[in-house]
């Protein structure tokens, strides 16, 4: 729509934290009335971009012009004043709270208008969005969670913002819910208001936004109308050159079958009908977005969500989920993904912290041998290929992929365990110390343990993965070797539109 | 001093970096209140007459002696991560009159018999703690009440001994110092050991210093938590039984501000309050520092509010220090 004043523009805008380049003179731009997609794989830059705008990370370079006048957004009050407004995937409403009271919480530069004129203004506001059954004094806990997301947005539009951005809007919601908000964000932009939608789910946003732009690696790589792209372009665009990249050359080990068997395993609210076979020296992937389930799939077999059902048989021997003591003396171990928070004792030692799981091994009789606990330490530090000089050094003075290594060594060469659960194995871990941590899982998988591993990388599934198991909202979308997939597939999988079309 | 951070496998005194770094400040802070220790005691020396006198140091480390091995017992909580116990003195108390009436049926069965009972007391609440999560405050203040409801109900006023009942070793002299002090001495060094050099020991190491990735790692959360509360009851009723056998005349004031010294004794000591890090051995000198103190202040003739000022004050402020040294280290 040429001629069309533009609400927002994005020009060059750099930003880089220490030595890693977020956004690399990026450009973009917002027509009035516009519903706009932003796509992009993990590490792209969408959320520095959306913290730019929304004041909350002050660029290199480069300027944001608003109505065509440039602005400075060095706070989020900035941001609200030239109308900029987000609305998180975390929803940040008072559920004890009615409608009209969460709407007024905290309005900057409220004046004292009569409660009426804020009511008047509040149905009005919920008309628009199609919330034609919710009243201001409705109390917000009474709400469906699409119904919630809408008053979010009516709550910035109270605000007076003419640019929003829905950051991951969908994805805790159903799809009937979905459509709801969907139809009020059309709405929306039909009455003249833009919308930035960032999201993953690839069939929503071709279903909802008229442009689609596209950031790779910090980069803008496509700005173009939704109508001439279709969620297999976009994959390739939001890939690059990965997408090329061929089947691996496969170890071939002689698996024990059915090792590990996960019959209808569900996680209220997370994952649903989970049922996956894994033999011993396998290494099977489960690919999915943050949110998609991949993560409670594992904690549930750690016995750490106390609320999961379902069939898990370790061996041949029947494992009950709910208690972490109970997973790992049926052989299951874990890595969570937040190694800080509930992985390493940061205070301790490495040593230490290598050999928490299994003190009894170096006790005689309740007492620690010292000689043996030393000994068995030094194993393992050679195993992790860690300097064994530094094994006295206490966990928190280590680098990321160094703490890492500890964490998963704490999990190795221990005789009780059959399968390994490690949850996104190389977060926060440099190029280097990924390699190191896909030889240790795979040396693992060949001593004969099943390893199953939750990533949202792509890199490492197509790297480590001898199965993919691929998920979206919940549910496995498909589960293939990995000879038969291609990144692109994988991807494509991952951002699946319609959870329905999975169960093929 | 620094014997907490010995490592279980790395080789012994190994220069790493990381190591010097972190033992540095545990090792700077046991000579500080070394230091603060000598000082007073120099100080008093010159400052009270009748300090250094043998009788009157036997008194000081006779009044650490009751409250250090209650302090003791319950630096596990802490170091397990689960703070501290608000009912120490009320089940000192109880465990004393317990004893007295167990004494009908002799010695033997009177002492075994108490500290039974302050260990299961503690255990309770430990496994309250421990199995569902609760706050340790709360169970602690809500335990205390109920077991001073009790007490009250059933036995008013002073309880002493059946007569014949014969418990005076517990208050005999050994050596110019009295029973209990051997007994302070004693378990502390056990339960210093124990920490270092025990599985549980580590164990509850680990669980003080990260509980949801000691809950991760399968290690057995809520057992090692009443494990922790068990010794601490455990020594609470030695106390109790020690109380006794001093006072010879019992009651539900007999272990007075008790709760608070102990408490003070394990945090003058320097050991985090949120668990993880420190040890009994601090614990022993943070009992010393705070006897001292109160020593000192009865010589010069303190009045019991001053008393309990000068204590108050030097807790908060060794909380204060150690609170902003930690964030200093930890900040880049």
């Amino acid at each position: 729509m040429p001629g069309t004043p533009l609400a927002l523009e994005v020009r060059s805008v750099t930003k880089a934290f220490g030595p890693i380049v977020a956004l690399s003179s990026v450009s973009f731009t917002l027509q009035r009335g516009e519903i706009h997609a932003l796509v992009g794989h993990n590490g792209a830059g969408k959320s520095t971009l959306v913290k730019t705008l929304a004041g909350v990370v002050s660029p290199d370079q480069g300027e944001i012009l608003v109505d065509g006048t440039p602005v400075t957004l060095t706070n989020a009050r900035h941001a609200q004043a030239v109308g900029i407004a987000i609305v998180e995937q975390e929803l940040s409403l008072v559920p004890a709270l009615t409608v009209l009271e969460n709407i007024l919480l905290g309005r900057v530069g409220a004046n004292f208008r009569s409660r009426a004129d804020d009511r008047r203004q509040v149905q009005g506001l919920l008309t628009r969005l199609g919330l034609n059954d919710v009243r201001p004094d409705t109390m917000v806990e009474d709400l469906s969670m699409a119904e919630r997301q809408l008053v979010e947005i009516a709550r910035a539009l109270s605000r007076n913002a003419r640019i929003l951005i829905l950051d991951e809007p969908t994805a805790t919601l159903g799809e009937r819910e979905i459509e709801r908000v969907f139809a009020g964000v059309r709405e929306l932009a039909s009455a003249g208001s833009s919308v930035i939608f960032v999201s993953h789910r690839l069939g929503e946003v071709l279903d909802l936004c008229s442009r689609v732009t596209v950031l790779r690696d910090g980069r803008m790589i496509a700005s173009q109308p939704a109508a001439e792209m279709n969620r297999q372009s976009i994959v390739e665009l939001m890939l690059g050159k990965v997408a090329e990249r061929s089947a691996v050359e496969r170890r071939d080990n002689k698996p024990r079958e059915g090792l590990v068997v996960i019959d209808q395993l569900s996680v209220p609210g997370h994952v649903r009908d989970f049922g996956l076979r894994a033999s011993g020296g396998e290494i099977i992937a489960i690919a999915g977005q943050v949110g998609s389930g991949t993560s409670e799939v594992l904690r549930a077999l750690a016995g750490l969500m106390p609320d999961a059902r379902g069939h898990v048989s370790i061996d041949g021997r029947p494992m009950r989920l709910g208690a972490p003591q109970r997973s790992i003396r049926a052989g299951a171990v874990f890595a969570s993904n937040d190694r800080k928070s509930e992985g390493l004792f940061l205070h301790q030692s490495v040593a230490r912290n290598l050999l928490a799981t299994r003190l009894k091994t170096v006790c005689r009789g309740g007492v620690v041998n010292r000689s043996l606990s030393a000994r068995l330490a030094q194993r393992l530090a050679g195993l992790i290929g860690f300097d064994r000089k530094r094994l006295g050094a206490a966990a928190e003075t280590l680098s990321g992929g160094n703490q890492q290594k500890v964490f998963l060594g704490r999990c190795l060469e221990k005789e009780s365990v059959t399968l390994l659960l490690f949850d996104e194995p190389t977060r926060g871990v440099d190029v280097g110390g990924r390699a190191d941590i896909h030889d240790l899982i795979r040396h693992a998988a060949s001593t004969g343990a099943g390893v199953i591993f939750a990533s949202t990388e792509l890199d490492e599934i197509v790297d480590l993965a001898d199965t993919v198991v691929t998920m979206f909202a919940g549910r496995i979308t498909r589960i293939a070797r990995r000879e038969d997939m291609t990144a692109t597939d994988i991807l494509a999988e991952m951002t699946h539109g319609e959870a329905k079309k999975a169960a093929a | 001093m620094t014997g907490v951070n010995s490592t279980t496998g790395g080789p012994a005194g190994s220069p790493a970096t990381g190591r010097i770094a972190y033992f540095h400040f545990a090792t700077l802070a046991v000579y500080a209140f070394v230091a603060v220790l000598a000082a007073l005691i120099v100080f008093g020396a010159f400052a009270t007459p009748g300090f250094l006198s043998i009788s009157n140091l036997s008194a000081i480390l006779t009044s650490a002696a009751f409250v250090g091995v209650i302090a003791v017992g319950s630096t596990l909580i802490m170091l397990s991560g689960s703070l501290f116990s608000i009912s120490l003195g009320t089940t000192t108390a109880i465990t004393a009159i317990l004893f007295m009436f167990l004494l009908h049926y002799g010695v033997v069965v009177a002492i075994a018999g108490t500290l039974l009972a302050g260990t299961a007391i503690f255990a309770v609440q430990g496994a309250l703690v421990g199995l569902i999560g609760a706050n340790p405050i709360i169970v602690t203040i809500g335990a205390g009440a109920i077991q001073e409801g009790i007490i009250g109900w059933l036995s008013p006023g002073d309880i002493t001994p059946p007569p014949g009942a014969n418990i005076e070793f517990l208050a005999r002299t050994i050596f110019g110092l009295p029973f209990s002090v051997y007994v302070f001495l004693g378990l502390a060094l056990v339960l210093d050991l124990c920490m270092r050099h025990t599985r549980f020991g580590l164990e509850i190491y680990l669980l003080g210093e990260n509980q949801p990735a000691a809950r991760a790692a399968g290690l057995p959360v809520a057992l090692l938590t009443t494990a922790a509360f068990a010794v601490a009851g455990f020594c609470v009723a030695v106390t109790g039984v020690l109380v006794a056998g001093f006072a010879q005349n019992v009651n539900l004031q007999v272990a007075g501000t008790y709760t608070f010294d102990a408490i003070a004794a394990i945090l003058v000591g320097g050991s985090a309050v949120t668990g993880g890090w420190g040890s009994v051995g601090r614990t022993v000198i943070g009992a010393l520092i705070i006897a001292t103190v109160t020593d000192m202040l009865l010589l010069v003739g303190a009045s019991t509010g001053m008393q309990i000022f000068v204590k108050g004050l030097i807790v908060t402020m060794v909380v204060v220090l150690l609170h902003l040294s930690r964030r200093e280290r930890r900040s880049p």
